[in-house]
């Protein structure tokens, strides 16, 4: 992974994120030792500030100290009760650490464009693709939404059980509208035909690519070896 | 949805985007309740709770796509998301793919359109998320050894194994049928209040 640092700000071949999340879920539910995880853990994140995410690589990196605090100093100081939910918090939360930084990373650096190219040089099926990638663009929709709904709520002085009722039903009616509206412009540029789709992404994978796979799936082995 | 009986029955553009629009709002719900099961009791009714609350989205698909895999679809992208955030183990897994099959099953069987039909197709799948908190009584000892490896405290282990009685089996399995039941109810009356009078359904 140094030589490939070298080069300054990287780009990743989809696929080469995606293996490496596939890694990164293998150590981090195989392992046990916290020094691996740490490892793990300061690698990606390196990995991640090379990529040009440097910003969220300190917040993870924050957030993961915090998390080593308050499991090895504060929490053994705190009264029972909040221990206890403090540590399956903090225990959790470290567990989803590395796919989670791998996560930022596909969020921020891969276009759901470039995820669709590189699991159609997979062979994923259109059936698949399509759908996934329409609900991975829809979560940010449905936040928007709920950030509107609230607000019209708050005008109206709605409470209690009621406003269950009222969250549900706009986001099913915008939701129903939304399936609509994208199906016929989807249709309109041709997502029916059945010949083989192209893309203006061009993919192949790269020194750096074969690296840090290599890099990862050394790490993987040696985790195994000593611990 | 007149035209989805005279066309053929496999999934075209919009039915697949339809099926991924209701599959982010079944994810959000879900993923919601999952984080609710770091406490342990929530973690055993999480399969019933997501069964009362996920009904409306599901019996608005099972309306909206009457044609085989719409289901099974939702379920595996429910899954690969769950995995990318390092969530899915092998038992959910395995539930998941039995619960959506047989959803998919009660569906081909029931022609789609029946709402008992639809009601009982989503009881089983929300049978499928059983399997998040099963390997407790699967794997009862090396779970619990486990997961005291795994740094959580004594008092978290000991009000698991409190849990892990038989009789808390049977509530957790039985939660979701019942509550797929009231689930897919409330998604009826809210249905006749507001869907159809809009032409949704």
């Amino acid at each position: 992974m140094s030589s490939a640092a070298k080069k300054g700000r990287l780009n990743f071949d989809p696929r080469t994120k995606l293996i490496l999340l596939v890694i990164a879920n293998i150590v981090a539910f195989t392992q046990q030792s916290i020094w691996v995880e740490i490892a793990w853990v300061v690698s990606l994140l390196i990995l991640i500030a090379v990529c040009g995410c440097g910003k969220s690589a300190c917040k993870l990196a924050v957030a993961f100290s915090i998390c080593l605090l308050l499991q090895y100093y504060i929490v053994p100081v705190m009264p029972q009760v909040l221990a206890t939910t403090f540590l399956i918090l903090a225990t959790y939360a470290r567990k989803i650490f590395p796919c989670l930084i791998i996560g930022t990373l596909l969020v921020q650096k891969t276009s759901v464009r470039e995820m669709t190219a590189a699991l159609r040089k997979w062979h994923v099926p259109q059936g698949l693709i399509i759908p996934l990638s329409v609900t991975i663009r829809y979560f940010p929709a449905i936040k928007e939404e709920i950030g509107y709904i609230r607000d019209a709520m708050k005008f109206r002085d709605i409470h209690g059980i009621q406003k269950l009722e009222c969250l549900v039903v706009p986001i099913m009616m915008s939701a129903t509208a939304t399936a609509e509206e994208l199906s016929a412009a989807a249709v309109t540029r041709g997502i029916e035909n059945p010949n083989k789709k192209t893309s203006i992404v061009t993919m192949r994978f790269g020194v750096h690519d074969v690296l840090c796979l290599a890099f990862g799936i050394i790490f993987c082995v040696v985790a195994f070896i000593i611990v | 949805m007149k035209n989805s009986t005279t066309n053929t029955m496999r999934m075209k553009g919009k039915d697949l985007i339809t099926v991924g629009i209701f599959s982010a709002i079944y994810f959000v719900i879900n993923f919601a309740f999952m984080l609710l099961g770091t406490i342990p009791i929530m973690w055993i009714l999480m399969p019933g709770l997501i069964a009362l609350f996920t009904g409306i989205p599901y019996m608005l698909l099972a309306a909206k796509v009457q044609k085989p895999g719409a289901i099974f679809l939702m379920g595996l992208i429910t899954g690969l998301i769950y995995f990318i955030t390092g969530q899915f183990t092998t038992v959910i897994l395995i539930t998941f793919v039995i619960g959506c099959g047989l959803a998919e099953l009660v569906r081909f069987l029931t022609k789609y359109k029946s709402f008992m039909g639809n009601t009982l197709s989503f009881a089983c799948f929300s049978i499928g998320m059983i399997g998040s908190p099963l390997p407790i009584w699967l794997f009862k000892e090396s779970f619990i050894a486990q997961i005291s490896e795994q740094g959580m405290s004594a008092d978290y282990v000991a009000s698991i194994e409190a849990l892990s009685s038989t009789g808390m089996l049977v509530l957790m399995i039985a939660a979701p049928i019942v509550l797929a039941f009231v689930g897919a109810f409330i998604a009826k009356v809210l249905f006749k209040k507001h869907f159809v009078k809009a032409g949704i359904v």
